[in-house]
């Protein structure tokens, strides 16, 4: 039941918004996405970390003709992200207090059913439901940048919207395919992932042509665009930068990571023969996204724009890693994908914070914050240095994992990647030198607007944050050692996955009630 | 065959009893008005009359049939009720009562001559009724000319003086022409098989497809025909005009009941492997399908009028019915692919008319034609509205959970599972064109300020608005029910 309560009840508190008057909506939204995220913490405790098998599973058949079911679990892969959703919503539902100021009862029901499309996209177990939720997550998403976003929002939307259902559909053929695939081999239709993994599916090297390679290069598409891997990143700059603040962090928070944790998911497993083969084409370009967004990144004028090639920049890393293909990447992948969550998150409150002050993102307008701003410029640098991965942050350990990762699996593109964590520093550091040092620039030094610093609310929405970037910086096993069982078993049977359905009792308990026997 | 020496029994009249039942009742409030000395009735009587009509057909047709879904033939078995035939007639009855509700509440239908264009919304409705019940060329043909007939009158009745006539006119003599193509065809297959009867066309059809080319002559003829009728490429042409030119509550019904019933008529008439052995006919019907699909979607980026964008995009739905009518056609599982069309049918008849239904609702005069920019402003004044018509396209995008993404996710599954890749590669490129014209509507009514107002005295299009989004989003979530009601009544029926 867990798994359901924590899916749905964003869809009721979607319907809650709508119901409640103007007034209440805020305070109310943040209680539930708080009452949420509560709920989401019972999943540590009930999870079981030493195994790989999926867990707290509910299967209720949805179209039993064809093989669909209602079928949802957990384990060591998508815990963290379904608990990286819980934690950034209430952060945004704070964060956006002031920042979205009209239509606030739509805004917060669009909030919710995007939680709800997220969290379910973790955690269905089900190809065609897992469609359901990806596509659903497209349709809040596109409210939240058309209706509350920048001057050119309905461009960024549409072209958000329609590149991402572009690649999904050619992913919906494949799941399609696989279902009938099962069929024949199986004697009854299914979407079941578990089922999906069992099957062989032929495959050429060397041939574009055949089964496992269409298939895979079908679903690769699909996430590669989501993730997104260069070149199918342009949208990405657009809809980041046309979005509100809130629509931002959720997006380059969590939305990014349904396209990675798609590669981890579907991609590698179940075409492994397929992945294997084709891994350098996603390392290249993943090395090759890591360079070009820095380099991008670097003369954008645009301090929102910036980030959002940043974004582009360190999903570069996740993909190399999941494309090493060894323990040691593909658990930095998950890692950064967390981290990402966490740091681009704050990147881009903070950057909304100041945007609300001056309603400009301009950074040759800004210089010498730091006097008028001081705890607004702890916090950014802070945030900075786990961005461009300094140990004790977050960030380097992922990145370090990943690069450790890939060396191990390729030694050249592992060089030309570590050239990307200088460049991240570079354009991180520059722009932070230019708004926060230097001279006083035209919008600090106007003496008819002054700068008021960070309120208790701001603080509020970012402590969190830099509690976690430390946190995990720190003590990065607290956190792995959740996904250690999963992780070890990707990568131990690569060639030859299968998944498990843990019985209802978690083993830990069963082992106590077993030494309670033996007494 | 019965015996022909017997007459007509009552078992045969009980299968058309529906019909009859339907027929009879709306011809009352016809002859109300001489009594009444040529005067309107009040147009809720009329409405309540027809409304009767509607459900004793509904009711007779529920109680005698609804429960086994038993083939009954009736007239020298050149009418069958089974399981499709009931099912498809709900459809028809469903749509018939909207329409009626449509045209009460729409200025440019509710006048002078409301209980005749209800009595011919009616009859054109038996005319599908027909169509649906045929197991005999002949039988189409009469289903397919009762409904048109009606129907070219329909159009022409609106109050608006110069779209519709001209669109009446067209539609009238495009649809002869198709008619007569269609005869001619009926002609040709029977100089060949020597009968005008369905299956035994069908057991005759596997050998003469390849070997007499009379017969295929007649085929294609008889496909022309149909094609036609649900505006394939390239006899879609019509379909802009006539969609534009008619009232709004016209347009609804013709672009659902008529599609539906003539889908189905073109689905008995490909039943089961008949002409799976001509590559030849497959591929003329594969390209058709794409262009279909493609053309329809091309135009409708460029349209500005929303009732021409619908009905480019009409037409682009017919495309991927098509694709559910070719598996049925050239595959080997007939009973998934005939399922999965009719499903299809369904989820496509109520999101087009939810949608006509909006158009109608904010349609001023009987001499507006909305244009998609007249939706400014419809988020803020009328949130369910805009809400339902949100549901709506989205549904005819195909985003999921909705119902239009399973009709599109059971068509495009029996497709592949016939191996009929480059059918199923093409309904999803043009699901993703679709999508930019689909999301306009939701982007003027959100993200533009306007000022956009529905007339006060249409309770009932706002209605039908929600209740079909409504049924859009619980039939998608719950399809499985739907699903198998209609996998059912296909089972076996074929």
């Amino acid at each position: 039941m867990l798994l359901s309560v924590i899916t749905l009840l964003p869809l009721a508190f979607a319907l809650v918004m709508l119901l409640l008057p103007e007034k209440a909506i805020r305070p109310v939204a943040l209680l539930l996405a708080v009452v949420e995220f509560a709920l989401s913490l019972l999943l540590l405790s009930s999870f079981d970390k030493g195994s790989p098998a999926i867990q707290l599973v509910e299967q209720i058949p949805w179209v039993p003709e064809m093989g669909i079911s209602y079928f949802l679990g957990l384990d060591g892969l998508s815990l963290w992200l379904v608990l990286l959703t819980t934690f950034l919503t209430p952060i945004v539902v704070l964060g956006s207090w002031t920042a979205i100021d009209n239509r606030i009862k739509g805004f917060h029901a669009a909030l919710f059913i995007l939680q709800t499309s997220m969290i379910g996209s973790f955690l269905a177990m089900d190809a065609v439901l897992f469609y359901v939720f990806f596509e659903l997550s497209l349709v809040p998403m596109y409210f939240m940048v058309g209706i509350w976003g920048g001057q050119r929002r309905i461009y960024a939307t549409v072209k958000f919207f329609i590149y991402t259902m572009a690649g999904s559909l050619m992913m919906l053929l494949a799941i399609i395919y696989l279902m009938f695939a099962c069929r024949d081999t199986f004697g009854h239709m299914s979407a079941s992932l578990l089922d999906f993994y069992r099957l062989k599916i032929p495959f050429v090297a060397g041939e574009f042509l055949n089964p496992q390679t269409l298939l895979f290069f079908a679903f690769s598409l699909a996430f590669a665009i989501k993730v997104p891997m260069f070149p199918f990143h342009t949208w990405l700059p657009d809809a980041h930068v046309e979005a509100p603040t809130p629509g931002s962090v959720i997006l380059a928070g969590v939305m990014l990571k349904m396209g990675s944790y798609g590669f981890l998911r579907f991609v590698i497993p179940m075409f492994s023969e397929a992945a294997g083969y084709y891994a350098w084409i996603f390392i290249f370009l993943g090395v090759v996204g890591i360079i070009y967004g820095a380099l991008v990144a670097m003369v954008q004028p645009d301090i929102k724009k910036l980030v959002a090639y940043s974004s582009v920049s360190h999903m570069g890393y996740v993909m190399i890693g999941l494309f090493a293909l060894n323990t040691y990447g593909v658990t930095g992948s998950l890692y950064q994908m967390l981290n990402h969550g966490v740091s681009t998150g704050a990147l881009f409150l903070l950057v909304g914070m100041i945007y609300e002050r001056t309603h400009s993102r301009e950074i040759s307008r800004y210089g010498g914050l730091a006097k008028a701003l001081p705890i607004f410029t702890i916090l950014f640098v802070i945030v900075t240095m786990s961005s461009i991965a300094v140990p004790m942050t977050n960030g380097f350990i992922g990145e370090f994992m990943i690069l450790m990762g890939t060396f191990e699996a390729s030694r050249p593109f592992a060089i030309a990647a570590v050239t990307g964590v200088v460049l991240g520093a570079v354009y991180m550091l520059w722009m932070v030198k230019r708004v926060f040092f230097g001279p006083a620039g035209e919008l600090v030094k106007d003496e008819h607007h002054p700068l008021h610093d960070l309120s208790a609310r701001e603080i509020a929405v970012m402590a969190p944050l830099i509690v976690l970037i430390f946190w995990m910086g720190l003590q990065p096993n607290f956190f792995l050692d959740y996904s250690k069982a999963s992780l070890d078993h990707f990568v131990k049977n690569r060639d030859n996955y299968r998944l498990v359905i843990s019985p209802a009792v978690p083993s830990s308990v069963e082992h106590v009630a077993l030494r309670g026997e033996q007494k | 065959m019965n015996n022909p020496t017997e007459l007509i029994s009552l078992r045969e009249l009980l299968v058309v009893a529906p019909l009859c039942a339907m027929f009879l009742i709306s011809l009352i409030p016809l002859l109300i008005k001489p009594l009444l000395g040529g005067r309107e009735p009040n147009p809720i009587s009329v409405l309540v009359w027809n409304f009767l009509a509607i459900i004793a057909g509904a009711g007779i047709s529920a109680a005698l049939f609804g429960h086994s879904f038993v083939k009954t033939f009736a007239f020298s078995n050149a009418i069958v009720m089974d399981g499709t035939s009931v099912w498809m007639s709900y459809l028809v009855y469903f749509v018939t009562a909207v329409g009626l509700m449509l045209a009460y509440d729409h200025v440019a239908t509710r006048g002078r001559q409301f209980t005749e264009f209800c009595f011919l919304m009616v009859s054109s409705a038996c005319g599908m009724l027909v169509l649906i019940m045929s197991n005999d060329l002949i039988v189409t043909f009469i289903g397919i000319e009762t409904m048109s007939l009606c129907l070219y009158i329909l159009v022409a009745m609106s109050r608006e003086a110069t779209l519709s006539k001209e669109a009446a006119f067209k539609y009238f003599v495009l649809g002869s022409f198709a008619s007569a193509i269609f005869l001619y065809g009926i002609a040709l297959i029977y100089g060949t098989v020597g009968s005008t009867y369905l299956p035994d066309i069908a057991t005759q059809a596997v050998k003469l497809i390849t070997t007499n080319r009379v017969f295929l002559v007649g085929a294609v003829l008889i496909i022309t025909g149909f094609a036609f009728k649900v505006s394939i490429f390239p006899l879609h042409a019509w379909t802009p005009d006539v969609y534009q030119g008619a009232s709004t509550p016209v347009t609804a019904f013709m672009s659902t009941a008529v599609k539906a019933a003539t889908f189905v008529a073109f689905l008995r008439f490909f039943t089961s492997e008949a002409f799976a052995s001509s590559p030849h006919l497959l591929s003329v019907m594969t390209w058709l399908a794409v262009l279909t699909m493609l053309i329809g979607n091309v135009a409708a980026l460029m349209q500005n009028n929303l009732k021409r964008m619908l009905a480019y995009s009409s037409v682009a739905h017919s495309g991927y019915a098509m694709v559910g009518l070719i598996t049925a056609g050239f595959g080997t599982n007939f009973n998934a692919a005939a399922t999965s069309l009719l499903f299809y049918l369904f989820s496509y008849a109520i999101m087009t008319l939810g949608t006509f239904a909006l158009v109608a609702a904010f349609e001023q005069s009987e001499n507006t034609s909305l244009e998609v920019n007249d939706l400014r402003g419809v988020g803020r004044r009328y949130p369910w509205l805009a809400l339902s018509m949100t549901v709506l396209m989205l549904s005819l995008a195909g985003i999921p959970p909705t119902l239009g993404f399973f009709g599109k996710f059971f068509v495009f599954s029996s497709a592949i599972e016939q191996d009929m890749y480059w059918l199923a590669f093409w309904g999803m490129i043009n699901s993703v064109i679709s999508v930019y014209y689909y999301l306009r509507p939701i982007v003027v009514m959100y993200m533009s300020e306007g000022e956009a107002e529905t007339l006060p005295m249409n309770l009932m299009t706002r209605g039908t608005v929600i209740v079909t989004a409504l049924l859009i989003v619980l039939l998608g979530i719950l399809s499985s029910p739907l699903f198998k009601m209609v996998q059912q009544s296909v089972m076996n029926q074929f």
